[in-house]
This record gives C-alpha cells, sequence and structure tokens, in this order.
C-alpha cells in the first residue's frame, strides 16, 4: 500500500509538468502578450502626440528598442528554453516577478491568502456542517413532507450557479431596490483596524454572509443527495436487518451502525480541502468585489500578468493533485476494507 | 410501486419476472426503462414541456419578430419575414427596411384594403426601442411585459431567443464531446494495457488544466464576428466557441465509458463476436457500445446543465456569444452595472432557473429508470 501512494506522488511530477507546459505554450503563442501590449501602449502614445506632429512620426518602434522590450519579458528566446528557464526558477522557489504590481509573484499571491483561505474554509466547513446533518434527515424521513420541501432547495442549488444566486442576492439585500441588508461586496469594511474584537465579528459576518452562501450553493446540492442516497443505500443492507433483529432501538441502528458505513464516501472529499481553500471561484469574487485568488487570477489573465497567472496554476494545480492523493489516503483509513495497489 | 404490484398478484413472489410467467413476450431492457422513465411523471412530464418548448423554440421569428408575416399592399402580396423590401416599396419616406408596426398602423387607419399581419410579440430581440418615453432600461410595462435591457432592446423577446441559443448550443456541445469522449473511452477500455496508461495520463493533465482560465485565454484569440441577418448557427464565432467547450467537456464521459468497456470484454458475447472474426472497431461499436449506454444516457442531463452553466458564466464575463446575440448571461451581467434595475438579473435567472429545473428533474428520472438499486427502508 505504501509503494501505491509512493509511485502515486511520483506521479505528480509528470502530470504536473504536463499542466503546466501546456498552459506556458498556450500563453507564449496568444496575442495580445505583455511586448504587444507595450507596443500598443506605444503607439496609442505616438498616436495622440503625433496630432501636433501632423503624423511625422513614424509610429513603429525601432528595431533595438523592440529588441530589449522582448529581452525584458523574455521573449526573444523560444518556448521549450523560456519554459526550462521558469522551471529552472520554479526549483528554487523563484516564481519571478508580476508585470503589473512589479513585485515578486509571491508576495503578490501571499497577500491573498487570508481572504481565500477565509472564504474557502468557512463555506467548506458551513456546508458539511450543514449538508451532513440535512441528508441523514432527509434519509431517515425519506418520502416525508420534510424530505419533499428540502428537495426544493436542493433542486435550486443543482439548478442556480452559485455567482448567478449572487447577482440575485445583491440585487435583494444589497440595497438597490429592495432591502439593505448586507453591503454590496469587499472583503472587509473600511474602517475595520479601529474595530473592536467584537465589532470585527459582527463586521465580518456582515461581509461575508452573502458570498458564503453563495459558495456553499456550489456543494450543497450534491453533498446532502449524496449523504442521504449513501444512508438509504445502508439503510438497506443485511447488517441492518440483523441489527434490528436483535433488538437494537432504531437509534443505535441508524447512528451507530449505519450512518458510519455511509459517512465513507463523504470522508474522501475531506482531502480536497486544501484545495478548494484557493480554487475559490473568481464568479463570486467578482460579483461581490473580492480580491481573492480566484480573482487575482482572472485579473492576470486578462491583463497578461504571465508570472502571476503562472504562479497560482503552480500552487492550485499542486493543491488539487495531492488533494486527490490525500482523499485516496483517507479513503484508506476510514475502510479498511479498501486496498490499492 | 412494487409492493402494490404484489399485493394485487398475491401467488407470485416478488423475484419473479411476471411478464415470462403470464406468457407475455419479453421485452428489452431499453425498454423496460422507456417504461419505468414514463411512470416518473415530475421527470417524464419535465421531458414532454422542454422538448415542447424547444421545439416551439424555432418558431420564434413567426412569433417575436418585429417583421411581418404577411403584407398585402396595392393589391399584391410580400413576405418580409422571407425577403428584405426597402421601405420604398411601401411608399414610406424612412429608409432601409419599413417599421412594419408603424406600417400596419397606418394601413389600418387609411383603411384602403392594404393591410400587414405582424406576428404576436411584434418585437426583435436585436432591435434598439428608441421611440419608448424615458431611458433604457425600461421597467416592466404591459406592451414589454419584462422590461427592456440598458440597450432598449425588449427582454421577453431575447429571453425567448436566449432559451432557443442556450439549449442548441449546449445540445451541440453535448453532440461533439460525446463522439469524441466515447471513442476515446471506448478505446482506451478496449485496448487497455500501456494506451491505456498513456491515456489517462494525458487526461488527468487535461482535466487538470483550469477550464475558465484557458476558456478565456482561447477565447482572446478569437475576433468576435457577428454577421447580421445571418442565421446564429452559420457564425464562425458561434461554432469557435463550441469547439473550446468541447476540448473542455469530452473528458467526463471518458471515465465512464472506459469502466463500461472494461467490464463487458471479459463477457461472452465478446468472445463470440470475435470468433465469428469480426473487427476490432465492428466489436467497439456494434457490440460492446450498445451494451454500455447506461452511463451515456445517465450522464447527458447534467452535462446539459452544466454547458448552459458554462455559456450563462461567459455571456456574463463578455467572453461568450458575439455582442447582438440573445443571451441569458450578458443580461444578468448587465444588471450587474445597474443594480437597482431588478428585472435585469431576476427575469434572465428565472429563465435560467425554470430551464436548468426541468433538466435536473429529467436528470434525476432518467438515473432512477437506469439504476436497478431500489432504496428499501427496513422496517
Amino acid at each position: 500500500m505504501t509503494g501505491y501512494f509512493v509511485r502515486r506522488f511520483l506521479l505528480i511530477i509528470p502530470t504536473f509538468l504536463g499542466i503546466t507546459l501546456a498552459v506556458f505554450v498556450v500563453m507564449h503563442f496568444v496575442p495580445g502578450g505583455p511586448v504587444e501590449r507595450q507596443i500598443m501602449r506605444y503607439k496609442m502614445a505616438v498616436a495622440t502626440e503625433g496630432g501636433a506632429a501632423a503624423g511625422g512620426i513614424s509610429a513603429d518602434i525601432p528595431e533595438d528598442a523592440l529588441e530589449e522590450m522582448k529581452r525584458y519579458y523574455g521573449f526573444d528566446k523560444p518556448v521549450h528554453i523560456r519554459y526550462a528557464q521558469w522551471l529552472w526558477n520554479l526549483v528554487h522557489l523563484d516564481l519571478g516577478r508580476s508585470y503589473i504590481y512589479q513585485d515578486p509573484v509571491w508576495d503578490v499571491i501571499k497577500s491573498r491568502f487570508p481572504v481565500s483561505i477565509f472564504l474557502g474554509l468557512t463555506g467548506f466547513l458551513l456546508s458539511y456542517v450543514v449538508c451532513v446533518p440535512l441528508g441523514v434527515f432527509k434519509a431517515i424521513r425519506h418520502g416525508s413532507r420534510f424530505d419533499f420541501l428540502s428537495s426544493f432547495l436542493v433542486f435550486l442549488g443543482y439548478s442556480v450557479p452559485g455567482w448567478a444566486l449572487g447577482t440575485a442576492l445583491l440585487v435583494l439585500f444589497g440595497g438597490g431596490s429592495f432591502w439593505n441588508l448586507f453591503p454590496l461586496g469587499g472583503f472587509r469594511p473600511d474602517n475595520w483596524e479601529f474595530l473592536g474584537f467584537f465589532e470585527k465579528i459582527v463586521a465580518q459576518i456582515h461581509y461575508m454572509f452573502l458570498p458564503v452562501l453563495c459558495y456553499m450553493v456550489g456543494s450543497f446540492a450534491t453533498l446532502t443527495i449524496l449523504t442521504k442516497n449513501s444512508l438509504l443505500e445502508n439503510l438497506g443492507q443485511d447488517y441492518v436487518r440483523t441489527a434490528f433483529a436483535k433488538g437494537l432501538t432504531e437509534r443505535r441502528v441508524i447512528f451507530v451502525h449505519a450512518l458510519r458505513n455511509s459517512l465513507i464516501p463523504i470522508a474522501t472529499g475531506l482531502g480536497h480541502v486544501i484545495g478548494i481553500i484557493l480554487a475559490g471561484s473568481f464568479l463570486i469574487e467578482r460579483v461581490f468585489n473580492i480580491d481573492g485568488m480566484g480573482y487575482l487570477g482572472y485579473t492576470s489573465i486578462l491583463q497578461r500578468d504571465y508570472p502571476v497567472a503562472l504562479g497560482i496554476l503552480v500552487i492550485s494545480s499542486l493543491l488539487l493533485l495531492v488533494g486527490n492523493i490525500l482523499s485516496d489516503i483517507i479513503y484508506v483509513v476510514v475502510d479498511p476494507r479498501i486496498r490499492f495497489r | 410501486m412494487n409492493q402494490d404490484a404484489g399485493t394485487s398478484r398475491p401467488e407470485l413472489p416478488p423475484i419473479a419476472e411476471p411478464e415470462t410467467a403470464t406468457g407475455r413476450p419479453s421485452v428489452s431492457l431499453l425498454r423496460r426503462r422507456l417504461r419505468k422513465f414514463r411512470t416518473l411523471k415530475r421527470g417524464y412530464y419535465s421531458f414532454l414541456l422542454l422538448l415542447a418548448a424547444y421545439a416551439l423554440s424555432f418558431l420564434l421569428p413567426l412569433l417575436v419578430n418585429d417583421k411581418a408575416l404577411f403584407v398585402r399592399y396595392e393589391g399584391q402580396w410580400y413576405f418580409p419575414l422571407w425577403r428584405y423590401y426597402p421601405a420604398a416599396t411601401f411608399n414610406q419616406p424612412t429608409l432601409g427596411e419599413p417599421n412594419y408596426r408603424d406600417l400596419a398602423q397606418t394601413f389600418r387607419q387609411q383603411g384602403g384594403g392594404n393591410w400587414a399581419i405582424l406576428p404576436p410579440f411584434p418585437y426583435s430581440p436585436t432591435e434598439s426601442l428608441l421611440d419608448l418615453p424615458g431611458s433604457p432600461p425600461h421597467p416592466p410595462s404591459w406592451q414589454h411585459i419584462f422590461g427592456t435591457d440598458d440597450r432598449a432592446r425588449d427582454i421577453f423577446a431575447r429571453l425567448a431567443y436566449g432559451f432557443n441559443v442556450s439549449l442548441t448550443f449546449s445540445l451541440l456541445v453535448l453532440a461533439i464531446s460525446y463522439a469524441i469522449g466515447i471513442t476515446v473511452g471506448a478505446f482506451l477500455g478496449y485496448f487497455g494495457g500501456k494506451l491505456d496508461i498513456l491515456g489517462q495520463r494525458l487526461i488527468e493533465i487535461w482535466s487538470s488544466l483550469p477550464f475558465l482560465y484557458t476558456i478565456i485565454i482561447v477565447s482572446s484569440i478569437v475576433v468576435p464576428i457577428y454577421i447580421p441577418g445571418r442565421n446564429l448557427v452559420l457564425q464562425p464565432s458561434f461554432w469557435m466557441l463550441i469547439l473550446i467547450l468541447t476540448v473542455f467537456d469530452w473528458m467526463g464521459i471518458t471515465y465512464y465509458v472506459r469502466g463500461e468497456f472494461y467490464r463487458e470484454k471479459a463477457k461472452d458475447y465478446v468472445g463470440a463476436a470475435i470468433a465469428m472474426g469480426a473487427s476490432d472497431a465492428g466489436i467497439i461499436f456494434r457490440h460492446i457500445l450498445p451494451n454500455s449506454l447506461t452511463p451515456v444516457i445517465s450522464f447527458a442531463p447534467f452535462l446539459i446543465v452544466g454547458n448552459i452553466g458554462a455559456l450563462v458564466a461567459l455571456d456574463f464575463l463578455g467572453f461568450g456569444l458575439p455582442a447582438p446575440t440573445p443571451s441569458w448571461g450578458e443580461l444578468i451581467g448587465q444588471g450587474m452595472e445597474n443594480l437597482t434595475k431588478w428585472w435585469l438579473v431576476f427575469l434572465p435567472l428565472a429563465a435560467l432557473f425554470l430551464t436548468l429545473l426541468l433538466i435536473v428533474f429529467i436528470g434525476e428520472a432518467v438515473r432512477e429508470a437506469f439504476d436497478p438499486r431500489e432504496y428499501s427502508r427496513l422496517r
């Protein structure tokens, strides 16, 4: 078994190389890269000044300046050499400098960690706290009115993407034309530093209520139904019949015998917690104007800030790959019947 | 449901197949599943409703449009929906195409045997209604029941056409990514060995690429082209977007098909086919594939939901279909810019929700019809 997981960890390396190489190559050949952006900016400047000079200046950049610019962004070398160089720096834990912020990429990304971790972790914990009991209750009361009504919520979760629900919540509670209950966006109020401890808690809940709700919608439906179906399946098993037959109380049969087995597929999702923390949905962050990792990645791609985009890709893909293995390890730990070879 | 059948025929044990016992002809598995699907009322009626709505949405130019269906003018017939007539044809002072709503009214006032028949909802989804009082977006009114968007285009018309666009788009992505995904999954599962290992690694790499990032990168290459007057399906950028989404969509089904093929290829009928001298392609597509369609069918509704969601998200961000295309996501994006104009957000969201809800209902019913397990609570 140890051998299996060692092999799995070793397989991360080729997969990781494949992912980064693919994105690197796409980024190299996509038009509108940093060099072209600089040229555009130069031409715009010439065009506005050239109005006075009556078009006397050529809008072309001198050859040597263009070379200089390409060298600055590293675009003077072929793509495989650039990739090798980037990889070499990565091994030395150097992600390069952001084109936009002019800071080391790691610092730029690090500054977004608190926001993303806060959102991801709260959403993750809350969805487990809500969905698992709800799923259990729905399974026990399968076919009841409560089951039926809560299914409506589940279908809502299936049918509306979290970010889209966010826009509706903002219209409803953001003070547009209905109630003014929650702020329109942002992570924390501007006067955060001056607040007392309890005020901080209240303010944080006030700002994060809607975004976290939207985060939860994504997993709400799947997690609740997974719990419900898993428990229902176990309740139909022979060992439950045996447990009833030997006279155990219903409570004991459900919560001690059946529930433990039906939590196995849910426990395996826990491995992805490390990924969830950083994989935050940039759509939700965009809707609520929150400066998290997702939004950083989105803007870095739009502005062709390739070092930052690649840095985020490195972190998120490593977390995803490790999270996959972690899930399998948890699977083995909670269910001794599982054997990986 | 099973218990009912058991009580009406108490002499039969519940496990026995009543079909053969009563001498009725045996029914194929697929037909039995279809029959089960029809008994699941919620899913079945959702399916019928969605099918009818989608079929109807192809007739939208006849129902929701600003062009007249027929014009009778000076003893002659005109068909503006199918042909372009300059305004001068009807002795109108304006340039370009006449405003058929005004034309119909003028004809009525003149009362001289000329008339024009307009669609029941005479507004086009791409037409800016500049003569409305006030500034756009206009709130819902009796004339424009869903109001107008920030370019004074009727929202009802845009939602209706957007339904057709979203569903067509999603079905095309589904069809293409299924064709690729099923073939790849089938080959991996059937041949196995080194091909399987290599293929799975490549798929793992491919599926780990951040989906939306890459779409944004790739769609920034694509210059949005929209040729007015041409059917949306013929637009190059429409197909480009379908291609891009397919590139990320085809992998989901490969896992399931691969697993099915691994299981099926060990069965006797495959051995029989090999002994009869069937080719590999023949065995894959003629013998095994029809027997491994369960995941393919039960996966489809959820893939459609995913595709519609992706299209709406891309349109919302401004990377979706080119500008005047009627789209739900674009409307939600407008609503984000005008948070006080609730109809810009709620109405497209309601359309999205209802459509996806129907598909989810269908998906649930399909899954139940194809799932042999019965959830029976003990005690």
